[in-house]
């Protein structure tokens, strides 16, 4: 396998855009270019989960392709629930380290708002269990509730560790040009203030409006190329050096343990393997916190905390921006938008950023080694990567 | 003569009960107070609503227009019973909310326009006004109508208001929902907020300068930046293309 | 006439399944369809519960409960609850009622009450 390094990384606002879906995709493939210094590519691998339901768009990475004036290029779109992201990295990553292609770009793109907010919970909705669970009613939210009291059950975990790293990650959010919000809040108005109710009610008992990410739209690329052509380019050599995944069960409720997000630890296990790494050499970490509890647990099943003390780490202060293991910088899906196929590429986008140097105010100081954590279903698809600075 | 003109002209205002002041903490731990103004305070609102006639997007423009049009003829004297509250922020405008009593039982809702986003501002202050028409003034009932879907969402289908489609309302003649005191009973506890009364320095905060919003609705910096960016406000395809200026700069 | 839940009986090894899958998670074994059907037991502890306000459009109620049941015979079942005080470790019965309608269709499955 050869080793395949990231030349070039771009990114649209995350917010509501007016933009048709192919457009968001290319603006943000057009600055990944642009950044690399790069006209052409060998495939076009787009991630997205929604075009056909909710933008009645399909064949999207043929689009896409053609508005860049990249044909001939092959493409094709990768869809895998929420981690299609990171899964169309580790697609693109496989067809460079294989040799088969030398310039690969990876583009996720999402464009939820174009439909409104019940018919995108129901299109979120649609990845669980049809008969088991969608029938039910049962959406996210409700899946991540559910999971959230058995943890606070087992570990201790209260509702003030949820609002703080809701409060943390919307702070790190105000930092970031491109992030969805830009609203600093504080414990005391969601939570301990008598209006706290009302202005966070509860979603899903006992999460609350607070602990769910928005419903953004948006779009990250990132370009994956073969060594020698990374050495022609006059950036920073990041090198993408663990691609892990890992697959459990459909339905919630056949989970082995309750508690265990196992897919989560697996994946994460095997992108460290593949890098010749450990939880321990990283400096700075994106994780999917599409529900604050997920930023906190996952915490536990990547290695960096042992188990169910991801929130006393948390209190600590050990994953803020200044602490020792700084967590979702960017602000996380909570604080920067969750445009569903567009955050697992939105994470490298991240990671790639701080291992360059030019996080700006939310920079990591000397952060050498990233990790990103990109969830799929409820915990049944996850697929991690870990990236590593050369030069 | 002209004295005797005026008082033809110039509707005579019936009792109306004034409204508490309340406040309320929100999400971002700031402290906003609710208050009702006077005609003399209605110039300071005014040059705060007027930047709004030009944001061609959630109606803001037509809700502005609608707005300045309500406030400018009540501080001349040509409105029947008006009301109107503002919501501060720390002492920046944040919100305004009007209405009129059209008989002792009913109301008129006119508007909410919420100049800051993203905290639930106007959801707080339409339920403020809602109180005042049912509680202080002892309306059953209150007529409202929406220009944006996002009013209709938080009003009509969070309330579950009542339709009362043979009623023209004054805004625009269009059908009318109305807002009972049953229904607002049940909404009460999960909409309502604030307490009162209004701690005396917060509430003299308020009194003394209706301020500037700091950070309000604006029209997007540079239509000419893609032919689609009129409603991208957060100037992606602007940065995009300085991106591109800059590259052609550095190579020029 | 009540009715039932089914599990998926692999007629090679005898493992259960539910929700239904193709390949029997056990022995891997079983050939197209090589299942019996078993109806689930209707008692059961609750394992872990939620309120949720946000539904989906077809849904005309305002909220809706919903739990994870671990059944009599070690299985668990999504449903919905019917409970007013849920609790972890209570103990639940359910009955299969419509859980979901849209246009044309209604959907059964378990609706949980306290036991």
């Amino acid at each position: 396998m050869r080793d395949v390094y990231v030349a070039g990384i771009g990114i649209t606002t995350f917010t509501r855009l007016e933009y048709p879906l192919s457009e968001i995709a290319a603006y943000a493939s057009m600055m990944a270019l642009s950044d690399a210094g790069i006209t052409d590519i060998d495939h076009l691998y787009v991630a997205n989960m929604g075009s056909a339901r909710v933008n009645h768009q399909t064949a999207l990475a043929s689009a896409v392709v053609d508005s860049l004036s990249l044909t001939p290029a092959g493409a094709a779109v990768v869809e895998n629930g929420p981690a299609s992201g990171a899964s169309a990295i580790k697609a693109g990553f496989a067809v460079v380290a294989s040799g088969l292609h030398d310039v690969v770009l990876v583009a996720g793109v999402e464009r939820m708002r174009e439909v409104n907010n019940l018919e995108a919970t129901d299109f979120i909705a649609s990845l669980t269990h049809p008969l088991a669970e969608y029938v039910y009613g049962v959406t996210l939210p409700a899946h991540a509730a559910m999971f959230t009291r058995l943890y606070m059950e087992k570990y201790g975990v209260t509702e003030r560790h949820l609002a703080m790293v809701a409060v943390k990650n919307q702070n790190n959010a105000m930092l970031n040009d491109f992030a969805h919000l830009h609203q600093p809040i504080t414990i005391e108005g969601i939570l301990d203030s008598p209006e706290a109710m009302t202005n966070n009610p509860y979603v899903a008992e006992p999460l609350r409006f607070f602990d769910a990410c928005p419903v953004s739209d948006g779009g990250a690329a990132v370009l994956l190329v073969s060594e020698e052509v990374a050495r022609t380019i006059d950036r920073p050599l990041i090198r993408l050096a663990g691609v892990g995944q890992a697959t459990d069960t459909h339905a919630v409720q056949e989970r082995e343990e309750p508690t265990d997000l196992l897919a989560v630890r697996r994946a994460a296990a095997q992108s460290f393997e593949m890098a010749g790494l450990t939880p321990q050499d990283v400096d700075v970490a994106e994780l999917h916190d599409a529900f604050t509890i997920l930023e906190i647990v996952e915490s536990e099943e990547v290695g960096f905390f042992p188990k169910g003390e991801g929130h006393i780490a948390l209190e600590k202060g050990e994953t803020a921006l200044d602490g020792s293991l700084p967590i979702n910088p960017s602000g996380g899906l909570k604080g920067k938008g969750h445009p569903v196929g567009a955050t697992g590429v939105a994470q490298a986008h991240e990671i790639v950023t701080q291992l360059r140097g030019e996080a700006g105010d939310r920079q990591v100081d000397g952060a050498r080694t990233g990790f990103t954590c990109n969830f799929g279903g409820f915990g049944n698809n996850v697929v991690c990567l870990t990236f590593v600075r050369e030069d | 003569m002209a004295v005797d003109l005026e008082k033809i002209l110039r509707p005579i205002d019936n009792p109306m009960e004034p409204f508490q002041p309340k406040y309320m903490q929100l999400a971002s731990g700031e402290t906003m107070v609710i208050r009702q103004i006077e005609r003399d305070e209605v110039p300071d609102v005014l040059m705060h609503i007027e930047p709004l006639l030009h944001v061609e997007r959630d109606f803001y423009d037509v809700v502005a227009a609608r707005v300045y049009a309500e406030l400018l003829a009540w501080y001349r004297h040509r409105m029947q019973d008006e009301y109107v509250l503002v919501v501060q922020i720390e002492g920046e405008l944040a919100a305004v909310v009007n209405g009129r009593q059209v008989t002792p039982k009913l109301g008129m809702s006119l508007h909410t326009i919420a100049l800051r986003r993203g905290l639930r501002v106007g959801a707080h202050a339409f339920a403020a006004k809602m109180e005042y028409h049912i509680d202080t003034l002892g309306h059953d009932a209150v007529l409202i109508v929406a220009e944006s879907p996002i009013g209709f969402r938080r009003w009509m289908i969070e309330y579950q208001l009542e339709k009362r489609f043979e009623t023209p309302h004054e805004l625009g003649g269009v059908p009318s929902y109305a807002l009972t005191r049953d229904l607002f009973n049940r909404a009460r506890s999960k909409l309502l907020v604030g307490r009162r009364p209004v701690p005396p320095e917060i509430l003299a905060q308020a009194e003394a300068a209706i301020l500037a919003p700091s950070d309000p609705p604006t029209p997007p910096e540079d239509l000419l930046a893609a032919t689609r960016s009129l409603y991208d406000s957060t100037a992606t395809a602007l940065i995009a293309q300085r991106t591109a200026l800059g590259k052609e700069a550095e190579n020029a | 006439m009540a009715r039932d839940i089914y599990a998926y009986k692999c007629r090679k090894c005898g493992h259960l399944h539910y929700p239904f899958r193709m390949v029997c998670k056990e022995c891997r074994e079983n050939d197209f369809f090589e299942f019996d059907l078993v109806p689930l037991p209707k008692k059961g502890s609750l394992l872990t519960f939620t309120r949720v306000y946000n539904l989906p459009a077809e849904y005309e109620v305002e909220t809706l409960g919903l739990g994870i049941v671990e059944l009599e015979n070690g299985m668990r079942i999504t449903g919905q609850l019917e409970v007013d005080e849920p609790a972890i470790g209570m103990a639940v019965e359910g009955e299969v009622k419509v859980v979901r309608k849209s246009e044309y269709d209604e959907f059964y499955g378990m609706v949980f009450t306290a036991a």
